[in-house]
């Protein structure tokens, strides 16, 4: 009985931990894809077709977008708060740099990447 | 010997009068020149220069961007290349949307105090901007025709949009019958100072987007933000006033900045400003020799 209530307990506790990070992080993916497809704030679309997902009239300015599930976090990170760290040229804008995406709002948009193949 | 000495003497006589006469457009030219070169060799043969210069292009881009073989081809901005964007083009111009607004500004020419005497030869698109000596700045043709409004004791009028676009639309429409180019002059030494100004305006980075003209309309002309491709920066102001089916309407190229300014995330400066001025100088000047072909639509 007392096992039993245990595992229970444990098995709800786990599913929630579960759900929960599941959850947080579907929204924050979520999140992130609203950022990249609307224009008043990422505007990443403007520029940035993406494989395997289903954007409306995206640009050609960057790069189509893909296999980013295997950059580091990291790398992404950097990437959206300030391309010049690592290509002094990019046409790319530097997001956090300057201010228009926060680094919660960057956070997002790296889990949303993060589920590009 | 002497065939020898004369011909050098020649040469160096002819240096020296091109010295003389242009010695101030001398950087302006090798910059034209060079603007010219990168757009005739980034659209001769878009296929092969895929790499280069369209390095994101998708297989359907690459099917619809069409090689330009005349430097004057680049008056049709990105219906120089774009082929859906042509025939729409071709489309809509078989019944143009401006015809009225021609009219409306050659009455407006006829009508209006002062307007004549300031302008007693209306095929003067392709002069403007334009180094005012006596003023020591850059007047556009909107801000020239306001001057010389209030020169007559009247009211200047909106810089953007209405009788002042419709008066260009006069002045391009007589000055493309009349086979007019674009012909900028640089006369001073600051008027060169200008153009410099201009060209640093066009090529810096700003607003929180830190974007450049030149990001979207050297390197960035003939790709695409969204579905829009972008229009070089060659031949960007010889078709003005532009009738924009997205304003149901004439715009000057001062209204046109004032977008472009938006895209780059940035408060537009006001029309008429030395800034403006002084960037539509650079960008007219870059169009030297390019027919004059307003007005005319765009999307
Ligand atoms: C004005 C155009 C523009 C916009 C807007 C833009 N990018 Fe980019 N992006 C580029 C260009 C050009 C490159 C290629 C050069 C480079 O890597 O810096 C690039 C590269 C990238 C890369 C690297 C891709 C690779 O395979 O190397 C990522 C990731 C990226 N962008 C994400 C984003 C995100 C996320 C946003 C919006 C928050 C965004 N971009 C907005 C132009 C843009
Ligand atoms: C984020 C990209 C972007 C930036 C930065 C940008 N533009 Fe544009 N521009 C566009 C788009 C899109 C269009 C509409 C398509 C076209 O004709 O190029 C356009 C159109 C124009 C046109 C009309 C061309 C025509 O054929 O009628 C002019 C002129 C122009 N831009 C000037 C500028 C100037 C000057 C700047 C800098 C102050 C600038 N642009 C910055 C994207 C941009």
């Amino acid at each position: 009985m007392q096992t039993k209530k245990l595992f229970l307990a444990a098995a709800v506790a786990a599913g929630m931990v579960i759900t929960a990070s599941a959850g947080g992080n579907a929204d924050l993916v979520k999140e992130g894809e609203k950022i990249f497809n609307t224009k008043k704030i990422g505007n990443c679309l403007a520029c940035h077709a993406v494989n395997g997902k289903k954007i409306d009239n995206p640009g050609n300015l960057g790069p189509k977008l893909q296999g980013l599930s295997v950059w580091p976090e990291q790398a992404l990170y950097d990437k959206i708060y300030n391309p010049y760290t690592t290509n002094p040229i990019s046409a790319m804008p530097p997001f956090g740099l300057n201010g228009v995406l926060s680094d919660h709002q960057i956070k997002a948009v790296v889990a949303y990447l993060k589920t590009i193949k | 010997m002497i065939a020898k000495a004369v011909k050098a003497t020649v040469a160096v006589m002819i240096g020296g009068v091109l010295l003389n006469a242009g010695s101030f457009d001398v950087q302006a030219e090798k910059d034209r020149q060079a603007l010219v070169k990168y757009f005739m060799k980034k659209f001769s043969d878009p296929v092969k220069n895929r790499g280069q210069f369209f390095p994101y292009a998708t297989e359907e881009d690459m099917k619809n961007i069409m090689p330009v073989k005349k430097v004057e081809d680049f008056r049709l901005g990105s219906y120089a290349f774009s082929k859906v964007g042509r025939s729409q083009y071709e489309e809509i111009n078989e019944m143009p949307p401006y015809e009225d607004d021609i009219d409306a500004g050659e009455e407006l020419y006829n009508g209006t105090k002062g307007i004549k005497e300031c302008f007693p030869d209306p095929a003067i698109a392709g002069e403007y901007p334009k180094f005012d000596e006596k003023q020591g700045k850059v007047v556009t043709l909107s801000v020239a025709i306001n001057d010389c409004l209030k020169a007559h004791g009247q009211k200047p009028w909106k810089l953007t949009k209405g009788k002042i676009a419709d008066l260009e639309a006069f002045f391009a429409a007589k000055s493309k019958e009349a086979g007019k180019k674009v012909h900028i002059t640089i006369p001073s030494k600051a008027a060169a100072e200008a153009y410099e100004r201009g060209k640093k305006a066009y090529y810096a980075q700003r607003g929180y987007l830190k974007l450049s003209c030149a990001n979207c309309h050297v390197q960035g002309s003939g790709n695409r933000v969204r579905r829009e491709y972008l229009s070089p920066l060659l031949g960007a102001t010889t078709h003005f006033p532009v009738y924009r089916l997205k304003w149901q309407g004439l715009g000057t190229l001062e209204r046109r900045i004032k977008g472009c300014e938006k895209n780059q995330g940035e408060n537009p400066h006001k029309p008429g400003s030395q800034w403006v001025s002084e960037i539509l100088y650079f960008m007219a000047y870059m169009s030297n020799g390019l027919p004059v072909d307003g007005p005319d639509i765009r999307k």
